[in-house]
């Protein structure tokens, strides 16, 4: 069984915490559903035990690129990828951080400086982890979530994606 | 460019963005289309050769971003960026973002744009192309009472007050005397102001009964221009077309050849480049014809130019910011065969047409000749809520227009689109009606008929 809900009500600032994401996760594991997909506002939540997630977008054969991801919400969370571990998905096991828009991602403020963040380096969900430029307009990048980079998916000065994953967390 | 392969960005969604790639495909070109994420699974996705998403849903942190659009560009390698109609196809701010790039623009300049992008700055083009305008006025200050009682009188009743920056016929009101004038005035102004971002105001006459007949133009960028007929697109709800049809039926010779030159003249003094459309009032009840504005982009209703001429004005589009011949032939002003587009709309008719998205059962669309779908819904597809309500277009071309009419009222009865509620029910109703296929009717026509219309809906 699939379900697919919006809630086009909620507004955009009322993005759910990571918490409330893995609270959601608890509750719907003792359901009988087989695929979820959740929008609230902005950010969109797809789960799957069996790994077919109900995002339309998954039955698109050509990949845009590397790595992008092909939907998904608007913010920083993604919960799609992660939540594969739930059905013994081992590749990835900790919460990512996406592209909120296309553009070229930079680790640092500017050429030579230190990397905002390394992987080791704790983060809050208002973190800058990065900067997304388009067009020469410098659009700063924040970890969405709270936790520990574990690796960046993305060299230094990639094109990157809405929606593509930039860092990984440790689980 | 990959060896003689261009790459086409697309800068659009639904339907247009799909007619977008099939033009690309057509003159042998690689088609990149720049989605939102709730695009990413449309049907110009997977028509695409590729895709890259560029941010979120809602249109003003993806689809409106001038930059994103030509970061987008970037990525894709293009050589040309169509931008379709709607969202940054008359911005110029797009286009030089290109320019800088060294990236085509399908569409006029950006000089080009910002003269016909407000309306006094197009009328002053039309003046100055010696195309015949309305009286018109532009108010100076909405709280001198006096003043603008004024240039109502010189305008004369009824009159529309117009926002100077407005578009797509929203922020127009009617003032049928000059208490009204003198009422609406300072609400306008600041409707307009919080629509637009300013609040300068504009009068024009006002035609009763009046039709909208738009000519189709195509400029090669340096003076030279081709006609390709017109249109009437006077069935409109609050402004906004239902149905459209070329040629335009019942204009008199003399009448077309006004229309037809003064659009040629406009296009000169423009040195306009690629597809446009010129719009003008035709009274039904004077001999009056008033430029009204000038479409600098492809305009949803094209089809039914290309079906009528059997040419591809999309493609021509992509040639011609290529800098390759674009093959479009010298046409006579009134095509061999007439053609109407009816727009069928996620929009409930029968309750104020209300958009409605979600979920699309089977969709079932007719066949046979002339038959033309222009669309952005399949069966099982998802109809998302955060755009126009546009979800396709059905094209009919016959030898006239009686037989147009027949063709195109069995082509809705041969349709169904489950699990939403569209306005095919409507548009069945406008093609039942005597007073359509007598033709042609004014702009006025159904909003003034809608009440009894809508008895036929059940």
């Amino acid at each position: 069984m699939n379900v697919h809900w919006k809630d086009k009500d909620v507004a955009q600032d009322s993005a759910p915490s990571w918490q409330q994401l893995l609270d959601l996760i608890e509750r719907l594991d003792g359901s009988e559903y087989d695929a979820v997909a959740i929008e609230f506002g902005d950010v969109s939540v797809r789960m799957s035990r069996g790994g077919a997630l109900p995002d339309p977008s998954g039955a698109v054969e050509h990949a845009p690129a590397p790595g992008a991801s092909r939907g998904g919400g608007g913010t920083g969370v993604h919960a799609a990828a992660d939540l594969g571990a739930a059905a013994g998905d081992t590749e990835a096991s900790g919460p990512v951080i996406t592209a909120p828009m296309l553009g070229v991602f930079y680790r640092r403020p500017a050429p030579g400086a230190e990397p905002f963040v390394q992987p080791g380096d704790r983060v809050e969900p208002d973190t800058t982890i990065g900067i997304i430029e388009i067009m020469k307009l410098m659009n700063p990048v924040t970890a969405g979530v709270s936790g520990v980079i574990a690796e960046f998916a993305v060299e230094d000065g990639a094109q990157v994606q809405h929606g593509q994953v930039i860092a990984r967390l440790e689980s | 460019m990959t060896g003689d392969r261009p790459v086409v960005l697309i800068a659009n969604r639904g339907e247009i963005a799909l007619r977008v790639v099939a033009a690309a495909h057509r003159i042998g070109a690689e088609a990149v289309l720049a989605a939102s994420a709730a695009d990413v699974d449309s049907l110009a996705a997977r028509a695409a050769d590729r895709v890259l998403v560029i941010g979120p849903a809602p249109a003003a942190q993806s689809y409106l971003i001038p930059e994103l659009i030509a970061q987008a560009a970037v990525h894709a390698g293009a050589d040309v960026v169509h931008p379709g109609y709607g969202f940054l196809s008359e911005q110029p701010r797009l286009c030089e973002l290109l320019e800088e790039e060294g990236i085509a623009f399908a569409g006029p300049r950006p000089d080009t744009l910002r003269a016909v992008g407000d309306k006094s700055s197009a009328r002053a083009v039309a003046v100055a192309a010696g195309v015949p305008v309305s009286k018109g006025r532009t108010i100076a200050d909405v709280h001198d009472v006096h003043a603008v009682a004024v240039l109502g009188s010189e305008i004369g009743y009824p009159l529309l007050i117009k926002a100077v920056h407005g578009g797509g016929g929203r922020g127009i009101r009617l003032a049928r005397d000059e208490a009204e004038l003198v009422s609406l005035a300072p609400q306008a102004a600041q409707e307009a102001a919080a629509a637009f971002g300013s609040g300068d105001l504009y009068l024009e006459r006002y035609y009763a009964a009046a039709r909208h007949v738009e000519v189709q133009v195509f400029g090669d960028g340096e003076g030279g221009v081709l006609v390709f007929g017109d249109r009437d697109c006077s069935v409109q709800r609050r402004h906004q077309k239902l149905i459209e049809e070329c040629p335009a039926p019942d204009l008199s010779d003399e009448r077309r050849r006004i229309l037809h030159e003064s659009a040629r003249a406009i296009v000169r003094e423009l040195r306009y480049r690629g597809a446009g459309t010129v719009e003008f009032l035709v009274d039904t009840r004077s001999d009056d014809i008033v430029f009204l504005e000038v479409n600098a982009r492809i305009q949803v209703e094209h089809p039914v130019t290309e079906e009528a001429y059997g040419i591809d004005l999309v493609a021509a589009q992509l040639l011609l910011a290529l800098g390759r011949p674009t093959g479009l032939p010298e046409v006579p002003p009134v095509p061999p065969a007439t053609a109407i587009e009816l727009r069928i709309t996620a929009e409930d008719p029968a309750a104020d047409f209300r958009p409605n998205a979600g979920p699309i059962g089977a969709v079932r669309w007719p066949s046979g000749p002339g038959i033309r779908i222009d669309s952005q819904i399949e069966s099982g597809c998802d109809f998302p809520p955060y755009y126009d309500s546009l979800a396709a277009k059905l094209i009919v071309r016959a030898h006239d227009r009686a037989a147009a009419i027949d063709a195109a009222r069995a082509a809705v009865a041969a349709t169904s689109i489950e699990g939403i509620r569209t306005s095919l029910p409507m548009l069945a109703a406008v093609l039942d009606r005597p007073e359509f296929r007598a033709g042609p009717v004014p702009t006025t026509w159904f909003g003034a008929q809608w009440e009894s219309l809508k008895e036929a809906l059940a």
